[in-house]
Parts: structure tokens; sequence; C-alpha cells
């Protein structure tokens, strides 16, 4: 009997043991510790300070805009870029086979090493580098630029190593575009320039709202690439793992809530706009 | 008069040298009711969406309203096409997908409204503007994307198969609507696909059977009914006994053709000279049969047994097995049905003047006259 009503249920348990205890009792646990004077389970004293002291904190206002202000400008620009490319590659190229090469070439850079692929950028964006070699041969400029260890940097190389978060789910949702509703627009006197705003774009918001969670996540997520290529400018990221490798715990804990908070607000104002529910259906 | 779509050796090849049509000449005029009617595969979702825009042709000549069409983008061609699937757009209401036309045309707001709330009374689906496509019914869904194509007022109504897929209680009342709106609305001709021979014929001012991308013949349902050219007309509209046989003896205006029950007389086929020996299909459909226990003087009489009936409300359709266990179909109206015996003796029989002897078996080359006739 109980078998019979709940066993399909079972089939989630996995799954469910994974989440809760790798996932929930973790976020529980920082949002407990956040409200920490001194890390501690036994009799701890619950308090606001750690989030008095954020909110007056003069780097604060610094920190976040350089955070979210990156994540999210990092976000859109990878939108933009990846766009026409997922584009071409779902409407423009007709054979599956070729498609299929394409999108095994674009992740090839994921077989490389994280740290051969980040050192990469010296030889190319360095004072001697590829780039700087061809805009002095070009004559544009006189003298090498600098190129590394600014935030254009840390855009660029975040740009390409979320390129492909955003490429695939446009992709995804462009393809399962019925071609025919394109047809119908086509015959309902939509000039191309229409057709694609009031059909394509607007079928593959999904595809555009997933790749910017995808790309948003990932870029507030990594601090290690702002501390290696950024120049210095502060991220939330890079604070937390620097008060955590010294053992402030509840003080990391709270700027973890806070950015998590801010990413969710982001988040659920991203899928008020993009009704996405009425387009997945 | 010139027709509103003109249509000249028109030829379309798909990727993978798909032969989808391959040489179409038709002519459809305004106010009319034209349908094409042909098996699946024929071509006629690609000839639509061929006319409307939506494929290029690789080879002859395509004119609505006189222009060519060459090189014209489907946005700028007078006409609509509802597509076979509806292809109603899943993120838009009922409304908005009814207004998208207008809305492209540019027409002011106000206009819109008035237009698409005229169209939805028009076809039963107000109250219904706020729901999206995934909310209505199936026949509510069709009849939104009638409205959707029919809004525009464009000079060329084209619907592709807008009959499939419903139950066909649905169907009729669709059928009908279709047929009032078309008298309605004038100045539009309507191009209606089917492979539905029932709607096909009740709906057309005139129709096209089409076949493997050919047109086999175009006239007055009627027309292709008593005087089809080929046998693949003749069997693909209406009902009919088909023998397969060899003309005997020609004479005046009549030819006798050796069949495997007997020799069976009838109307002397238009086609010109050589007839006797010509391998032909000898058709009579099955109203025309006359059923007796005595054998008439008719000018074909079989010697035939009652097998059984289908049943089907006004008439019924009564099955007989002539030598060499050939089946013949009658039809009689329920009112007049006799008490027919199982395995017992009848005589069928019809006037030479009802039943044609057909030469051709079809336009496209290379089908076989026994093939058709038995169905391999
Ligand atoms: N995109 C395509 N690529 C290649 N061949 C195609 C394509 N679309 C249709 N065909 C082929 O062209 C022929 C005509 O197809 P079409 O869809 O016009 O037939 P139809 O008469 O509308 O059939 P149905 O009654 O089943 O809708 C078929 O043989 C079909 O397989
Ligand atoms: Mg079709």
């Amino acid at each position: 009997m109980f078998i019979e009503k709940y066993g399909k249920y079972l089939l989630l348990l996995p799954g469910l043991i994974i989440i809760v205890f790798f996932l929930i009792l973790p976020l529980i646990l920082i949002v407990i510790v956040s409200f920490m004077q001194i890390f501690t389970f036994r009799e701890p004293t619950l308090t606001l300070q750690n989030y008095i002291d954020f909110v007056a904190s003069p780097q604060t206002p610094t920190i976040l805009l350089n955070t979210f202000g990156m994540s999210i400008g990092t976000a859109l620009l990878t939108l933009l870029a990846g766009y026409p490319a997922a584009y071409v590659l779902a409407f423009k190229i007709e054979s599956i086979k070729i498609r299929n090469y394409i999108i095994s070439l674009l992740l090839v850079p994921f077989f490389i090493d994280w740290n051969a692929r980040t050192i990469a950028w010296i030889p190319i964006l360095g004072e001697s580098g590829a780039v700087n070699y061809m805009l002095q041969a070009l004559n544009i400029v006189r003298e090498p630029v600098q190129l590394l260890f600014s935030r254009w940097t840390l855009l660029i190389i975040w740009l390409q190593t979320n390129i492909l978060f955003a490429i695939f789910p446009i992709y995804l949702a462009l393809i399962r575009i019925d071609p025919d509703l394109i047809n119908a627009a086509r015959v309902l006197k939509a000039p191309p320039h229409r057709v694609f705003y009031n059909i394509i774009f607007k079928l593959s918001l999904p595809g555009v709202v997933v790749g910017f969670t995808f790309v948003f996540v990932n870029t507030l997520g990594d601090y290690i690439t702002p501390a290696l290529w950024a120049g210095g400018i502060q991220v939330l990221g890079l604070s937390i793992s620097s008060f955590a490798a010294n053992f402030v715990w509840p003080y990391a804990a709270t700027q973890s809530t806070i950015l998590i908070l801010i990413a969710l607000a982001v988040l659920f104002v991203l899928f008020k706009i993009v009704d996405i529910k009425k387009l997945v259906e | 008069m010139a027709g509103i779509v003109e249509i000249k050796r028109l030829v379309k090849r798909y990727k993978g040298n798909v032969l989808a049509l391959k040489g179409i000449d038709l002519e459809i005029y305004r106010d009319e009711f034209f349908v094409l009617m042909g098996p699946s595969g024929c071509g006629k979702s690609t000839l639509l969406k061929t006319i409307a825009g939506i494929l290029d042709y690789d080879d002859g000549e395509l004119y609505i309203n006189g222009k060519d069409m060459k090189n014209v983008p489907a946005y700028k061609r007078d006409i609509s096409l509802m597509l076979e699937n509806y292809a109603l757009f899943p993120h838009m209401n009922v409304f908005d997908n009814v207004a998208f036309g207008l809305r492209m045309l540019d027409k002011d707001e106000e206009e819109i409204k008035k237009d698409v709330m005229e169209t939805l009374a028009l076809l039963e689906l107000k109250g219904l503007e706020k729901r999206f496509p995934n909310e209505i019914s199936g026949g509510q869904r069709q009849r939104v994307a009638l409205a959707r194509a029919l809004v525009i007022r464009p000079s060329v109504l084209l619907l592709d198969e807008p009959l499939s897929h419903i139950d066909y209680r649905l169907q009729r009342r669709f059928a009908s609507l279709l047929k009032d709106i078309h008298r309605q609305i004038s100045g539009t001709a309507f191009i209606l696909t089917t492979h539905d021979q029932h709607h096909g014929l009740s709906l057309a001012d005139r129709m096209a059977i089409m076949n493997s991308g050919l047109i086999e013949q175009v006239g007055h349902p009627e027309e292709i009914y008593n005087e089809p050219h080929t046998l693949f007309s003749a069997r693909f509209v209406g009902e009919v006994n088909t023998f397969m046989g060899e003309i005997q003896e020609v004479g005046a205006d009549s030819v006798w053709v050796k069949t495997d029950i007997g020799y069976l007389k009838s109307r002397k086929p238009n086609a010109a000279d050589n007839l006797v020996g010509r391998r032909v299909g000898y058709i009579i459909r099955p109203e025309k049969i006359k059923i007796s226990k005595t054998g008439e003087n008719a000018e074909n009489s079989v010697k035939c047994i009652f097998e059984y009936l289908n049943y089907f409300g006004h008439y019924v359709e009564a099955i007989f097995r002539a030598p060499h266990n050939v089946r013949i179909k009658s039809t009689i109206p329920t009112y007049n049905l006799p008490n027919f015996k199982v395995e017992d003796e009848y005589w069928l029989s019809w006037s030479a003047n009802d039943a044609r002897t057909i030469i051709k078996p079809s336009v496209v080359e290379g089908v076989d006259i026994e093939d058709l006739i038995y169905g391999r």
C-alpha cells in the first residue's frame, strides 16, 4: 500500500539526500554562522553586528559595485557576443555534422588545464604579447599598452571562459523553435527584422535567461581570476576568501549570505521581467 | 479573365534531389474556392508554400495579381496561409496571434481591435482572447489559425489541410463555416488542400487532382467525377468499380472491352485511333449499377453472387462476387433496399453510357495500368 502510493518518490531520495546534505544544510549553517560574534556552536551569541559592520564599512559600496557590476556586465557582454554565434549555428549552418564539429571545437578549451589556460593570457595580452605586437605592427600604438591587470582584462578573460555557457542555452532554445512559426510570421507580413524580434528572439528568451544565470553565477563565484588578473580590484568573493583564510568565519559567512541574497534578488527580478514560465510551456 | 494566381510549369526541388513539384500548370480565379486534392506526399503543402513564398521555386513561373513573384519575399505577397500544423505563436494569446498580421501591416491599434474582434466573432471564438494556444482545444486552435490568416484580408487565402486532425462532426461544421466565409467576403480566392474526397468534392468550385508532383486533372468536381481523364483521377474522386481489360471492338460511339467478367460495352474514349488491342481500365460508378434477379435486357449484365452489405445510414454498399473472384460494389439508397440473401445469384447491369473506358493510368510516367488497378 505505502510502497504503491509513495514508491515513485523513493527514486527522488538519492538526489534529495545529496541536495539536503551538500547544499541546503551548509547554506543554513552559513546563515547561522553569519550571526555569530565568535565562531562556536557551544552557546553561541547571535548578533546583527556583522551585518552592521558590513553596511557601515566604507569599502562596501565599491566592493558591491565591482562584484555585481563586473558579473552583470560580463553576463550581458557574453550574451551579446554569444547570441550571434548561437544564431549562426542554429539557422545558418544546415549540416548537423558541421554543427557538431563546431560545437566540439568550442569545447576544446575545456580539455586544457585551468592553469595553463590562465597563463596563456600572458603571451596574448602581455606587453610583448600577440595583441600588442599586432597593434604596434599596424602602427596603431607606438608603445605597448597595458592590457593585463585591469578590469578590462578580467572582462576579456571572463568573456572567453564563459561564452560557451551563453552560446549553448541560446542555441538549444533556437533549435527548438518550430520553423513553421517563422514561416507563419513571414506569411503574416512580417519583414525579416520583425520576424527576428517578435518570434525568434522572444522564443529564445528562456535560453538567454539561462545563459545569463550561468555566466552571472559563474563569475560571482570566481574570485581567483579577479585576484590574478584584475589588478587589485576588490570583489566580494575575494574578500570572503581572505576573511575565511584568516579564520574570521562569521564575517566571511555574513558576506556570503549577502552575496547569495543579492544574487537571488537579481535573478528574481530577471525572472519577473522575462515571464519564463509562459515561455517554457 | 486572367487568373489571380497563375502557375506555369512550376518546379520545386528539395535538397537531396527530391523533386516535389514536377511542372505544375494552374490558373485560379478571383472569388473561386479551389481545392487541391491528392494523396499524402503528392506535393500539396509544397505547392501552397511555394505560392506563399515560404519556399523558392527552381523553375517555371508564378504570378499573383498579374505580378511575377520570382524574388518577391513572402511578406510582400498579397496572400495568407493557414499552415497544416496551425503554427500558432505559443508566446502570444489568441488576440495577439490574430492581431499579428495587422500589426505587421502597421494598422492603428483601434482598427486592429475592431477587425480582430469581428473575425473572432465570425469564427465563434469570442471570450478566448486572453487564452494562450496551449489553453484552448484543438478545434479552437484551428479556428484561431484560420482567423489569423483571414483577418489580413488577402486576395488569396491558402488553407493547408484545414479539415484534418479534428473529429468528423467538427470537420463538417468547419467545412460549412469555410464555405459561408468564402461567400461572405468577395474578391478573395480560397485554395484549400485535402486528401479527403468528401470535403474536396463538396467545397470546391473547381478542383485539381494532384499525384506525385503533377496535376492529373483540373475541373469542376462533377466534371472530374463523370469524365475522369486518367484512372488515377477516377479512383481518387468518389467510389468506382475498375476492371482491367483490353479493347476488342470499336463502334461509332462505343467500345467493347474484354475483361475478366466478360465483354463489357462503354462509351468510346475521346482518345484518337488505334484503340483496338489497348490495355485499359473499364470503370463503372457503384450508383449506376442496377440489381435484379432475372437479368434485364441491359447493355452490360454480369451474373454475380451476393456477399455482404456495408451500411452507411442513408445508403448501403452491396458487395458482389463476379466470375474470377472479381468484386463489384453497388450503392443503393437505404429506403429502397431489397432483401438480399447471402450466396444468392443476382444480375448486375448498367448502360454503356454510364461506363467509361480509360486509357491513361496517370499523367505520371511509368505507372503501369495493371499495377494501379490491382493496387500494387
Ligand atoms: N523539407 C523537405 N526536404 C525534402 N523533401 C521534402 C521536404 N518537405 C517535403 N518533402 C517531400 O516532398 C514531397 C511532397 O511533400 P508535401 O509535404 O508537399 O506533401 P503533401 O501533399 O502536403 O502531403 P500530406 O498530405 O501528407 O501533407 C514528399 O515526397 C516529401 O517527402
Ligand atoms: Mg501537406
